[in-house]
């Protein structure tokens, strides 16, 4: 479904991602981890079309994102940590123009019920303006998947959500996996990549540092240091320090 | 504390400065800050150290009348007065102090009393005040006068002003805190302006009665008229205390300088009193009217200057969009609901029919009279200038979407039909709008007595100019919408984005830039028009020959602006932001 191969972002002489390949089949969620500046953004970014690669290749659902940039992009979406709205668009507006953009016929009975599933149905009629964060978020959501997308990615997806909004977007995540999606999700947060992920990929300073299944990665750092969790391996995989204690403490 | 404000203060500065001389190693800063530079040494600089020669040669070709310094310094002190009065009268709101949300954040929850917040903000005032009395004596210098006279004149009535308005909205403030409304302020304002107004026309008609408003025609006559009524009478007494503060800026020489200095002074070190002393709250309105504030500046720098002016209200669409279709569609559609609701089909359809009944009357009552000819020539006018400044005051295509750069880059569109959808808009809207305007000038001067065109000829060029005017503005936005995907950085919201000289000088480089691209565009549709027009001449009739060239001009620009659309969907698929952001 995601087959990346030998993936490179450089800025002028700045590596920002280098010699990456990995594949994402359908039904995975790959979680995709690292330090600050590790380069997930980038690969993201990259990954969805937004930025041209330097070098490597990346098929999404068997097209070349390079070459077949149209149908690639059909079969993707992405998911940023900040909401990105037209401002003077109202919450429907957003969706018939998205059904526009992706051609997607019949749009309204499918719009209506990412509206109820998202609980936004009241607001069909606000601007971006009057929704709080996590509505806005909602949105950007309901536009993503008006069109069915078989490939998705997700940059820090709990960002400003609350407790019940994290809850629901974990299910939503889980739900398009099952549906036969491929998933990608980059975050911070070890315990959302441990609960909800299949696979995982370590980044460090644009580089693939480990590469593969939960258990995989989990045991590869076991052996040489007994039973660790996904936080010990992301700091052994890393070559971070342990955390001391907190400030102040 | 007030040390810990003042060092924020001088480090804010301070790092702001260096950055921006940092930034001129990169090509494009320079360049603006070379043209930017050269444009205020030319246009303002040169006539401070020119010399008076230099400067009484401008004050003397631009026609300054001499003004008797009193009438000069009572149309100061009028002034002020007019814009005092309007900062009670007007407003109301309660006091708010305009920080930036870094400094609310900071100052706000630290233990800074609301005396030192003030203080801080009257010394950040200050940096405001010294720029903007350094650029009016670059103004103010090119009339005469001397510079420092002007400088510190300038900055004795800025500041003064910026105390005062300060001043009224505490003072506001406290009249609402008092159980006294906005409306009940307003009218205790306007009985006190009544009653003034009122002294002045009693001793008007008693101490000038022989003075006939309609005798006053020349420039003259007006000159005279002003004296006698601000020079003399209670006018003088009631504008006092504004005399005095512009009195100083008026002042011929450094001795009447420093006589006027003393007055001036006391009355900014009153007004500081009045303003240090008031105990008024102003923190819960001054953290909203700095969200609003930071977000004004956000929507003005990204070029949407409505958005900076008032709220968005949620609108009808222009037109029923369909899922399926042509993907630029859409792009239009959304890019016609940010534009607004004046820039519906109705709207046009409304304003066609009220226009050219008008004009049918009109031209019915007067026909071949100058007034239909003078308003066709306008019409024809406002067409040449929409060409122009059209593509500047409609920006809802990629100067409005950069912000969204990267959500319009997910889109499975090609580069060249985002930017032709993103161009669609503007050119819709300025297309309807001239097209409008030729209907109303060819109504205009269907009557007139043109004897270089005929009717059949007048027809011909409105035909030719219909046909010339959408592909004209097709190409006339490409030149700014490439600007922006060439260098976004010179488009960049925020504080980081460029101000001062350099942005000055980047606006004359892209007007230029546009200038000679529109020129060089234009060269090819006006060499095809005169071949085609010149052959057709020896087998057709003027107006055919004219006609046809038009349609041969339209081509080769259609031609062009397809590849323009082309080339700016290229750029693009290549604009990078992340780069921009790292480089």
């Amino acid at each position: 479904m995601i087959v990346v191969e030998g993936l490179a972002k450089l800025y002028g002489e700045f590596v920002a991602v280098s010699d990456l390949s990995f594949a994402v089949q359908p039904g995975q969620v790959l979680g995709l981890v690292g330090p600050n500046g590790a380069g997930k953004t980038t690969t993201l970014r990259c990954l969805s079309g937004i930025i041209p690669p330097t070098r490597g290749s990346i098929h999404i659902c068997g097209y070349d994102l390079a070459k077949d940039p149209i149908a690639a992009k059909r079969q993707l979406a992405l998911f940023t940590d900040e909401p990105r709205l037209f401002d003077y668009l109202t919450v429907e507006q957003h969706l018939a123009f998205t059904a526009r953009i992706y051609q997607v016929a019949g749009y309204e009975n499918v719009a209506r019920g990412l509206l109820e599933e998202l609980e936004l149905t009241d607001k069909r009629q606000a601007l971006p303006g009057e929704l709080s964060r996590g509505m806005k978020q909602k949105l950007v959501i309901a536009c993503g998947l008006l069109h069915a997308p078989k490939v998705i990615y997700f940059d820090e997806p709990l960002t400003g959500l609350d407790p019940l909004g994290i809850r629901r977007m974990k299910d939503s995540i889980l739900k398009r996996a099952r549906d036969g999606a491929a998933v990608m999700i980059s975050s911070h947060l070890l315990h959302l990549v441990q609960e909800i992920c299949s696979h995982i990929l370590i980044l460090k300073n644009g580089r693939n540092v480990s590469f593969g299944s939960i258990e995989d990665i989990t045991r590869q750092f076991s052996v040489a240091a007994g039973q660790a969790n996904l936080e010990e391996v992301f700091f052994r995989a890393t070559g971070a320090d342990e955390p001391g204690p907190a400030p102040g403490s | 504390m007030i040390g810990a404000l003042f060092y924020l203060q001088f480090h804010t500065v301070w790092n702001r400065i260096a950055m921006r001389f940092k930034r001129l190693k990169q090509p494009k800063y320079l360049a603006g800050g070379v043209v930017g530079g050269l444009y205020f040494y030319f246009y303002f600089v040169r006539y401070l150290f020119g010399g008076g020669r230099a400067r009484a040669g401008l004050a003397a070709t631009q026609g300054i009348p001499h003004l008797d310094p009193a009438l000069l310094e009572s149309i100061g002190a009028l002034i002020l007065f007019v814009v005092l009065v309007v900062a009670w009268l007007v407003p109301h709101q309660r006091a708010a102090l305009a920080f930036t949300e870094a400094e609310v954040a900071f100052l706000f929850p630290a233990p800074v009393s609301r005396r030192g917040l003030i203080q801080f903000k009257l010394l950040r005032s200050q940096a405001a005040i010294l720029l903007t009395s350094l650029f009016l004596v670059l103004v103010s210098s090119r009339f005469g006068g001397r510079v420092w006279i002007h400088a510190a004149g300038w900055w004795l009535i800025l500041s003064t002003l910026n105390l005062h308005l300060l001043g009224s909205s505490f003072g506001r403030t406290m009249l609402l805190e008092r159980g006294i409304s906005s409306w009940q302020r307003r009218l205790i304002i306007l009985v006190l302006l009544a009653g003034v107004v009122g002294v002045v026309a009693v001793w008007v008609s008693r101490s000038l009665p022989h003075l006939d408003l309609s005798r006053l025609r020349t420039p003259e006559q007006i000159q005279a008229f002003a004296e006698s009524l601000l020079v003399s009478g209670p006018i003088p007494y009631l504008l006092y205390p504004w005399r005095l503060v512009v009195r100083p800026w008026l002042a011929p020489n450094a001795t009447a300088f420093l006589i006027a200095l003393g007055p001036a002074l006391l009355i900014l070190a009153l007004h500081y009193l009045w303003v240090i002393r008031s105990n008024v709250a102003f923190e819960e309105a001054s953290v909203d009217a700095s969200r609003k504030l930071a977000e004004r500046v956000a929507a003005v720098r990204s070029g949407n200057w409505r958005a900076g002016k008032q709220q968005l209200k949620s609108r009808r669409p222009p037109f029923v969009l369909a899922p399926v279709g042509p993907p630029a569609i859409a792009l239009l559609w959304k890019n016609l609901l940010s534009a607004g609701q004046a820039f519906r089909l109705r709207v046009l359809l409304v304003l066609v029919v009220l226009g050219l009944s008008m004009t049918l009357s009109l031209g019915r009552t007067m026909g071949n009279s100058d007034v239909s000819m003078i308003l066709g020539m306008i019409a024809l006018m406002f067409i040449a200038w929409s060409l122009f400044l059209g593509p500047q005051l409609m920006r809802q295509d990629f100067r409005q979407d950069l912000g969204l750069a990267e959500v319009l880059k997910m889109y499975p569109l090609r580069g060249w039909q985002v930017a032709f959808g993103e161009l669609l808009a503007p050119a819709v809207v300025l297309t309807a709008l001239q097209w409008f305007l030729l209907l109303l000038s060819l109504v205009l001067l269907w009557h007139a007595d043109l004897r270089v065109l005929d009717r059949p000829a007048r027809l011909a060029v409105a035909a030719g100019a219909a046909l010339l005017l959408p592909v004209l503005n097709f190409i006339t936005l490409q030149i700014p919408n490439a600007a922006v995907l060439l260098f976004p950085a010179w488009f960049q919201t925020g504080k980081d984005g460029p101000q001062g000289i350099e942005a000055t000088g980047q606006r004359i480089i892209a007007m230029l830039a546009q200038l000679l691209v529109f020129v060089l565009g234009l060269l090819p549709a006006a060499i095809g028009f005169v071949v085609v027009y010149v052959v057709c001449r020896l087998v057709v009739g003027f107006s055919l020959a004219l006609l046809l060239g038009s349609v041969t001009a339209a081509v080769v620009l259609a031609v062009e602006a397809a590849l323009g659309v082309l080339l700016l969907g290229q750029l693009f698929e290549r604009l990078d932001l992340s780069a921009e952001r790292t480089g």
